[in-house]
Order: structure tokens, then sequence, then C-alpha cells
């Protein structure tokens, strides 16, 4: 009889020798090559007479950048690249929303029961999700934006509002003193309407009378922060723009650009989304809204009670990933000039020289705002996941 | 019975989630009749649809009418018929372009051998005319642009090509299906040696859209094996291969392929040792290959996920290796799964070729649709130099989408 011993494998055939002795090879192949590359950058390095510190970061920039936060070419080229950063993240967080409402729409209307909308809604998705994002980027900034008319003879919008090939301008509040105080009438408010829209809840769950949320905490929000806002100075007034002879004086401005981008990015990603959002509503079944037909709601209501709040649940996930596509395909922007994070990069490496420190920078912050969207689109899952739990 | 295969989200086009279908089966509601019916049902069910329909009808007429006087009378097409050849092939020199037809008729040929091989198809109304009026349009278009005798003449024997080829493969018939694979696996090379060898033109004078789809079929092809090795080492139960290939397929997905791109063209030459120069052009091959893989090997991983348990299970109880589990049980059902998912992702990475313009190094077509109206007798033609590359585009990812809708459908994903 064989003991335990002579059963073994010899080590050669023995898995757990087999699994060290692979992972070793492996680190070690990876260790290899990993210091071949470095020893070639360093010799590559070294002879086009430069390092890899990034203490260049703190030189003087030395360029312009058309347009973001204040900054100005005697600054270092860190406060350069931060202005890209920012720059990128204009443009990210207004095109999310700005492609969600578009796509929110478009995915409604794929399924209207009206066949000429369908119709429209599948030709918007299947003409604008096979062109490339770039065509369209340019097409924007080079064909239609640029293509209009000078500024002294632009479009306007009942005097208030421009658009020319000097971009976009619209009205925006501007803030005066005690805007501060103002700010924290607003949170109290909010506050008090919350829970004005929690005590109708119970009521309405108490009593069966109609909630009537909405009103009651718009009421109380408008009671508080009116008299509020006239008791600290009346701290806000809105600005329109004026067209004077070389731009626009203020208001929201943007350039021309950042127009473009914005257009192309919503318009592209918009596609995409309406595809989510009609997969999401067909995903719900088809008894949640039978039921909801059966309780006597409208079409109206049936949507945005029942099948919505469940589909944007189904929604979240991918979503997600389409508004880290949106974010990434903003460092488009570098083929029509708008300074984003690339566009910015590629101007301190033309400086600089330091293409490995920079690019190292780049794709760091990408990943870090990558982690951002994905960490706020994880609590936002949780918070709709938790609230009535149907799956 | 399998489980759905999960496929990364992040995937363009994936089909989120399949209608569900009616647990019963419910009478069906009696086809409309008459036109009348059919209008009033789909246009005109209520009031406010009424409205909306008439509303939406004369904004869409008014676009149309919009559209086709600036296509036929306002537009100046000029600048595409000055341009086409550039568009085509870029900086290609003239006296080589026999070699881009001679690739273009040995892609005729093997297209229409696959066709009439495979498909049957069952000529309804609606399918003769979704194949007549394109042709017509196309037909059309180009008695416009091109006057050269010359071009109508290689045009039409590669309209020949394509006909004999459709002939010939019915001929041949359906059993002959694995050669034509390994033919199309081999016309790609076949393509570059036309290109390349005997004298032939170097790949930085490669232009045009000839690039954009040489870059996207080697990134296609290389970026497979690499996405597979990647998917499988993810899977590893070795740690330190699985963290490896986690912490790569991440990070390339991360950050945007125009970063990917920059890399290729500063840090890369820095990274390879000092003898080994490349072309511009292959460097920006090499990020794309790569950048794909990542998407790949994610897609594959999916596709392995819906691999049952049981198979490999069985696949052990039969004693097999772990490799020939992997090659002969495994990989085969998790690779069929994938397919739709896969198209899908080449269809985008063949869109992301255009951003090789945003390089502004390479003559691919967007960029040299761009410059065509900044050339000083084409100023202002801005929209008719751009809108044929995004014409030319769309109908590839178009034509593309649809074929992978129809290979979904006989795939049948998810049942086997």
């Amino acid at each position: 009889v064989a003991t335990a011993a002579h059963t073994r494998p010899p080590f050669w055939r023995d898995v757990r020798v087999l699994r060290v002795a692979g992972q070793a090879v492996f680190v070690l192949l990876i260790v290899v090559v990993a210091r071949e590359t470095f020893l070639n950058l360093q010799f590559g390095v070294r002879r086009q007479g430069i390092d890899l510190s990034f203490d260049f970061l703190q030189q003087r920039a030395g360029f312009e950048i058309k347009e973001g936060i204040d900054y100005s070419p005697s600054q270092s080229f860190f406060k350069a690249f931060r202005v890209g950063v920012v720059n990128t993240i204009a443009v990210a967080s207004v095109g999310i929303l700005l492609a969600t409402v578009l796509g929110l729409l478009i995915g409604v209307a794929r399924l209207s029961t009206n066949w000429l909308i369908r119709r429209i809604a599948q030709t918007y998705v299947e003409v604008i999700r096979n062109v490339p994002v770039l065509v369209q980027i340019i097409f924007w900034y080079v064909a239609v934006v640029l293509a209009l008319p000078v500024i002294g003879g632009g479009l306007s919008v009942w005097g208030v509002a421009f658009l020319s090939n000097r971009g976009a301008a619209i009205p925006w509040v501007r803030a005066g003193p005690g805007v501060g105080a103002f700010g924290l009438v607003v949170l109290a408010g909010l506050v008090a309407a919350a829970g004005a829209w929690r005590w109708r809840a119970r009521v309405n769950e108490r009593t069966g009378e109609p909630p009537r949320r909405f009103v009651y905490a718009a009421g109380v929000f408008l009671a508080i922060v009116v008299p509020g806002f006239v008791a600290t100075g009346s701290p806000l007034s809105i600005d329109v723009p004026r067209v004077e002879r070389f731009g626009y004086e203020g208001g929201f401005q943007a350039s021309p650009e950042y127009t473009a981008l914005l257009l192309g990015l919503v318009i592209y990603t918009a596609a995409f989304i309406a595809e989510i959002i009609r997969g999401s509503i067909q995903a719900v079944t088809k008894g949640q809204k039978e039921a909801a037909e059966a309780l006597g709601l409208t079409p109206g209501q049936q949507l945005r009670l029942v099948v919505l709040p469940q589909a944007l649940r189904i929604a979240i996930p991918p979503l997600n990933s389409q508004y880290l596509n949106l974010t990434k395909n903003s460092s488009l922007a570098v083929a029509i000039g708008y300074p984003e994070i690339i566009s910015v990069s590629g101007t301190i490496i033309n400086q600089a020289g330091r293409a490995t420190q920079m690019l190292l920078l780049v794709m760091a912050t990408y990943l870090l705002l990558s982690l951002l969207i994905s960490a706020v689109m994880n609590g936002l899952n949780r918070l709709v996941a938790s609230r009535g739990a149907l799956r | 019975m399998s489980r759905p295969p999960t496929v990364p989200t992040d995937i363009e086009r994936t089909v989120l989630a399949e209608a569900e279908e009616p647990v019963v089966a419910v009478a069906p509601v009696a086809a409309p009749v008459t036109v009348g019916e059919w209008v009033r049902r789909n246009l005109f069910s209520s009031w406010s649809n009424g409205l909306l329909t008439i509303v939406t009808s004369a904004a869409l007429g008014y676009l149309a009418f919009r559209l086709l006087r600036f296509v036929f009378v306002s537009a100046d097409w000029s600048v595409l018929k000055a341009n086409l050849r550039v568009y085509m092939t870029g900086r290609f020199p003239v006296e080589e372009l026999w070699r881009v037809w001679a690739a273009v008729y040995l892609v005729t040929a093997l297209a229409g051998i696959s066709r009439g091989m495979l498909v049957r198809t069952r000529w309804t109304w609606a399918r003769v005319l979704s194949v007549t009026v394109p042709v017509v349009l196309l037909i059309g278009a180009l008695l416009y642009l091109v006057e050269s005798a010359l071009v109508w003449l290689l045009l039409g024997v590669a309209s020949a090509v394509l006909v004999a080829g459709v002939v010939i493969g019915r001929r041949l018939g359906r059993a002959r299906r694995a050669p034509l694979l390994v033919a199309w696996v081999l016309a790609f090379p076949a393509v570059i040696v036309i290109l390349r060898a005997f004298g032939g033109v170097k790949p930085e004078l490669w232009g045009g859209f000839l690039l954009n789809i040489i870059v996207a079929v080697v990134a296609i092809f290389a970026s497979f094996p690499l996405g597979l090795l990647l998917a499988l080492g993810r899977r590893s139960r070795l740690p330190a291969v699985s963290a490896f290939c986690v912490a790569f397929i991440e990070v390339i997905r991360g950050v945007p392929l125009v970063a990917w791109l920059f890399f290729g063209q500063f840090v890369l030459p820095l990274l390879l040792p000092p003898g080994l120069a490349l072309p511009n052009i292959v460097r920006a091959m090499i990020m794309f290959t790569v950048f794909s893989a990542a998407y790949v090997a994610e897609i594959v991983r999916g596709g392995l996920q819906g691999v049952p348990e049981g198979q490999y299970e069985a696949a052990r109880a039969l004693g097999l290796h772990p490799t020939r589990m992997m090659a002969l049980v495994i990989l085969p059902q998790a690779l069929r799964s994938t397919i739709p998912a896969m198209i899908s992702h080449f269809i985008s990475l063949f869109k992301d070729t255009s951003l090789l313009a945003a390089l502004g190094l390479f003559s691919e077509l967007l960029r040299n649709a761009r410059r065509a109206s900044a050339a000083i007798e084409f100023i202002g033609l801005q929209a008719e130099a751009l809108l044929p590359a995004a014409l030319i585009f769309w109908v590839v990812a178009f034509s593309m989408s649809r074929w992978s809708h129809r290979v979904e459908r006989r795939v049948g994903v998810g049942e086997r």
C-alpha cells in the first residue's frame, strides 16, 4: 500500500510548485522587460538633453491660453495644465447634463406610439452613432460655428442671447455682495422644503388625500427664499450680454471652440444614451406597465411614476460608461484648439520637451476623473437601488 | 442552459436588454387592412398625436426641402471633385495607383465569392429597392464626380469581378467555407504585399481612406490574439498574472485614445531599443492595437463568464489538459457568444481611425477633407468638403452594423 508521500507527484508536476514557479517566471519576465524599457528611456531622454524629473512644471509657461480660469503666460507650466483640467471638467460636466436630457428625450421618442416620431428618433440614432465623433466635432466647428455671420450681424434671440462666429453668449446671474448670506438662506429653504415634502407624503399615507408634495415644497421654498433675497440686499442680478465690436461683454460666453465641442459631444453621446434608455424601458417587465394601466394611470403617469423610475435603475451602470466616454472624447478638442488637458499638454510638450512626464500626468488625471465619475454614479446607483426593491 | 454573456457596457452599441416576450401568447391584433386604417392607428391615434404628426411633418418637409436644395442647388461640389483621389488615397503616388486597384479587385472578388457562397437572398420588393436606390445614387454621384474614362473602365471591371465572384461562389457551394476563411485571412497580408513589395510604396505615403482601412484592419487582426491573452490572464488563478492584466486593461481603457496616440508619437520611440526606428504610422498602429486589445479582453472576459461552470467540470472530468480544455471546450463557446460585441467594437475602432487627424501627422480621410477646403479656390466650402468624408464613414459603419445584426440573429446569442 502506497503512503501519502509516495502518491505525491514529482515537483515538476505538482500544481502548487508550478503555480509559484509560473508566477516567478512571469514576474521575472515583466521585470526584465520593464528594466530594459527604462534603460532605453533613460538613454533616449539623455540623448535629447533632458531629464525625467517633474521640476520643469515649476518653470514659466510663457504661452497664452485663450479661455478658462485666471491664468497668465508668466505663470508656471503646472498652472497652465490646471487650466486645461478645469476646461475639461467645464465641457464634460455641461456635456453630461445636456446629453442626458437629449438622450432621454430621444430614447422615449424611440418608443412613441406615433410612427413618425419613432422613425425620426431611429434615424437620428442610426445616422449620428455611425459617424465618428471627431468628424462631427470638426464639422460643427469648421462648417457651422465658424461659418456663422460675424459678430455684428449674428443671430440674436430677443436681444438677450447671441450666436455668431465669435461663439455664443447667454444671460447669466451675477453675484454681488451678500451672496454668502443668501446661500445660507437657500440652504435653509431647501431643508424646509424637504421637510414639507416628507410631511405631505406622510399625510397622504395616513389620510389618502392627494399629496401635492411638489406644490407644498415649492411654496415653502419660495416663502423662505423670496423674503431672504430682499433681506440680504438682492445679491444676484441677471447679467445680459451686450454685443461689442470685437466680442461679447457680460453674461455667460461660450467660445466657438467650446460651442462646437459641446454640440459634437452632446449630439453624439445622446444617440448612445437614447439606446440605453430605450433598452432599459423595454427591460422593465410588461406586467409593471399593465398593472399601472389597471390602476387607471394615464400614459404620462405610467411612464413618469412606474416605468421610468425602474428603467433608470437599470440604465445607471451603462450610463456611467457613456459619461466616461464623453469625458474621454472631450480630448478630441485638441483638433479644434479648445484648451483642455490634451491640448494644453501638447503645447507644454512642444515647449518643454518632457513628453514622458507630461503623458504620465495626463494619464493620472484622466484615471482620477474616471474614478470620480464612477464614484458619483455608484453613489447614485446605491441611492436609486435602495428605494423600493423590485429587482 | 447558460447565462447570457455579460459584456462590458462601454462597448458602444451593445444590446442592453432584449425586449421581453409575453408570457402567454396573446391573440394577435389584426393587421391594419387599409392604408387609412394604418395611418389612423400610427399617426392620428389621438388629438395630441395628430397635432404632433402635422407639426413634425411640416418641420420635416421644410428640412428635407432645405437639404435637397443644398445638395442639388446651392452646394458647390467642385471641392470633392478635385480632391476625390486625395480623399481615397492621400499622397499615394499616382503612377503606383494600380497597386491599390489590384488590392480592391482582390477584396472585391473575395467579397463576391463569399456572398455567392453564403447568402441566399429571397428577393422581395423592399429588398430590391434597398439595393437599387443606393446603387442608382452612387452611379449618379460618380457620373458627376468621375470624368476619366480610365477610372470608369476600372470601376466597370470591379463590378464585373464582383458579379463573377458571386457566380463562382454559387458554383462552389457552402461546403467550401473553410478555404474561403483561409483566403480572407491571407487576403490582408496579400494586400500589404501588393502595396509595399517589389518597389512599392512606403507606409509613410499611404493615405486617405485607404489608410483608415489599413490601420483598422491591422488593429483588428493584431489586437485579437493580444486581447485573448489578456482576458485569459485576467481570469488566471495566479495573482501576479491577473493583477498585471487587470492593471494593464484598466489603465488603457481609462485614458483617451488621443493620449495614447500622443504616447505612441512622443514616448514610444524612447522606450524601444535605440536602433529601432519605426515610422510614425507603424507606431500609431501599435497604439491602436494595444488600445483595442484592452477592449477585446473585456469582451472575451464577458464571453468566458457566460460559459457555465459545468462545461469546465465536464472537460476536467474527461481528463483534458487545461490548455486543451480552453482551446477545445471553453473558448469556442465563449468566443461564439462574443461575436456581436466584437463586431460592434471593431466598428468603433474603424471610426476611431479618424483620430489620426487629431495628431495632424497622417494624411487620413478626415484630415484630407479638412484640408481640402483650405485651398484658395475652395474657401468657404467647408461643409461640402467634410460631408462626403462623414458619408463615407457612415456608409461603412452602418453597413457593418446591419451585417452584425444579421450575424447576431444567426448565431443566436444566449441560446446554445
